[in-house]
């Protein structure tokens, strides 16, 4: 085929769109909602994962010594947590400075209750907190960490992540399950557009392939018509959830100031969309032409 | 130019269409094909245009086999033939310029070559005046002329005719005989499929007559009936 065939077959793939223009509308829609429902389940599950990713980073192990144990004891045991593999943090809160945060969370307001303890009720609260590179190798270290002499209790706190990604993992599995029947209706729909423009131009078709046509110059047209469908039942979806996502989050973080305190776990409307734009206009042009291929394939065996 | 080798056609359905048929036609050749309805002169036409296979036999064009021709290269065969079809073929939405155009078009002409030769294809075939014609607004005569500037436009070698003056009156049908047989002197290879037995007694050319899909005669500058 030569480069200066495409002019020629874009046009072609306009004009058959513009002459089945039911059917072309028909599958722009469908194609409409199953790339909407695609980004907006995307933009769900991009934002958990960030979510799921920032409490990762904030959620650590704390180490407990048993009594008794002396400051010497408590660094050397600190040595060893920081060679165990995936360990990335390790800080030492030492009991004084527990019962501070203890009475600082607790009697900010009263300072007065806490005058009646004498002693550090918190004496052997000495603790290391303990960061992993990843939520996965969370419970090998602190696997190794229960073996050093010295180490009273380990706490984890990981159950928020942990539940975090479950909830991905089921999410994931019933927006794929949804997803997946929108695109077959998609491509059947795209089939169907396509046999109709076939069948309009049958004898135009007929006669090309008699006047020395190629394969490729034949089915190029409705392919092109295939891809544009494609691209203008990506371009809607992906325009429309620019315009919602950009709305919720200004209104969600206007309504709940709390979620900026949480230093952005929001992502927005860029940061999704360097995803979901290629994603959805990759989702688009591929149903478009798939559903295309498979007509020309089955109608134009001239 | 072309060889048939004891070429046989049959359908699916059983029907023997053609039956083993050896022919040779010179470059240059104008060859009337005549016979009865069912004789087998229209598959004979569409083996050679290799729009369907030979049960048996070997089929040569232009020193081409067209049996162990690859699919790829069908598109480029088909274009040293032109093809004249006695219902016109034409695209009733495109006027007449556009109906000419398709057929460079498909072979992927360059658009400067399109502009140059469609106006001087319809001049040759007596259109000059009528390029935004559409179909329906042209006689027969001139409809079938549109199809035959559309068959010699890419100037094929061959011109395959499949009875271009049926749908024809007596006047008309002597006019586009005239014009087919101008494609002819000018080099091309015409094989004419006709029942008009006028026409062929008239410009007395090689006449091949086919009956029950065989050669019942085959005669240089003969009449439509045995004399």
């Amino acid at each position: 085929m030569k480069l200066r065939s495409i002019g020629y077959m874009i046009r072609q793939g306009i004009s058959n769109i513009d002459r089945n223009k039911m059917f072309s509308v028909a599958s722009i829609a469908t194609m409409t909602a199953c790339i909407f429902l695609f980004g907006a389940f995307m933009s769900i599950l991009l934002n958990v994962n960030a979510l799921r990713t920032e409490l990762e980073e904030q959620v650590g192990v704390t180490v407990f010594f048993t009594e008794g144990i002396t400051e010497d004891e408590i660094q050397k045991i600190g040595e060893q947590i920081t060679k165990i593999e995936h360990v990335t943090e390790i800080h030492y809160t030492s009991a004084e400075e527990a019962w501070e945060k203890y009475k600082e969370e607790r009697f900010g307001s009263n300072p007065q209750l806490a005058e009646g303890f004498k002693e550090n009720p918190l004496a052997n609260s000495a603790s290391f907190t303990i960061f992993v590179d990843k939520i996965e190798n969370q419970q090998q270290v602190v696997d190794e960490i229960g073996k050093i002499e010295g180490v009273r209790q380990i706490n984890q706190s990981s159950a928020a992540a942990k539940n975090l990604k479950g909830f991905n993992k089921i999410f994931s599995y019933i927006s794929a399950g949804v997803i997946a029947v929108l695109l077959i209706v998609s491509i059947i729909l795209i089939m169907n557009t396509i046999t109709v423009g076939i069948t309009v131009r049958k004898e135009e078709i007929v006669l090309m392939k008699l006047i020395g046509a190629t394969d490729s110059f034949v089915r190029g047209p409705f392919i092109i018509e295939g891809l544009l469908l494609g691209l203008i039942g990506s371009a809607i979806p992906l325009g429309i959830l620019y315009a919602v996502y950009n709305l919720l989050i200004s209104r969600l973080l206007a309504r709940f100031g709390f979620l900026n305190a949480m230093g952005g776990v929001l992502l927005n409307v860029n940061q999704v969309f360097a995803i979901l734009l290629p994603l959805g206009v990759l989702l688009g042009i591929g149903i478009g032409v798939a559903g295309a291929r498979i007509t020309v394939k089955r109608h134009l065996d001239v | 130019m072309i060889d048939l080798d004891r070429v046989s056609k049959q359908y699916e359905n059983g029907q023997l269409a053609v039956d083993e048929i050896s022919l040779h036609v010179d470059k240059g050749e104008f060859v009337f094909l005549v016979g009865d309805s069912g004789s087998g002169k229209s598959t004979l036409i569409r083996l050679l245009l290799k729009e369907l296979e030979p049960t048996e036999g070997i089929i040569t064009v232009n020193g081409k086999v067209l049996n162990t021709m690859k699919r790829s290269k069908i598109p480029f065969y088909r274009r040293n033939i032109g093809m004249v079809f006695q219902d016109f073929r034409l695209l009733e939405e495109l006027d007449v310029y556009e109906n000419v155009a398709l057929a460079m078009r498909a072979v992927e002409a360059s658009p400067r070559e399109i502009k140059r030769r469609v106006p001087e294809v319809l001049k040759e075939v007596g259109l000059a005046g009528k390029y935004k014609s559409l179909p329906r607004q042209l006689s027969g005569g001139e409809q079938q002329r549109v199809a035959i500037a559309r068959a010699v436009v890419n100037k094929p070698q061959i011109l395959l005719a499949d009875e271009p003056t049926g749908n024809l009156d007596p006047r008309n049908s002597y006019e586009i005989m005239k014009l087919i047989e101008g494609i002819n002197e000018q080099g091309t290879t015409v094989l004419m499929v006709t029942h008009d037995k006028g026409l062929v007694d008239q410009f007395q050319k090689r006449v091949i007559a086919m009956r029950n899909g065989s050669i019942a005669r085959d005669v240089e500058e003969g009449g439509y009936i045995e004399a």
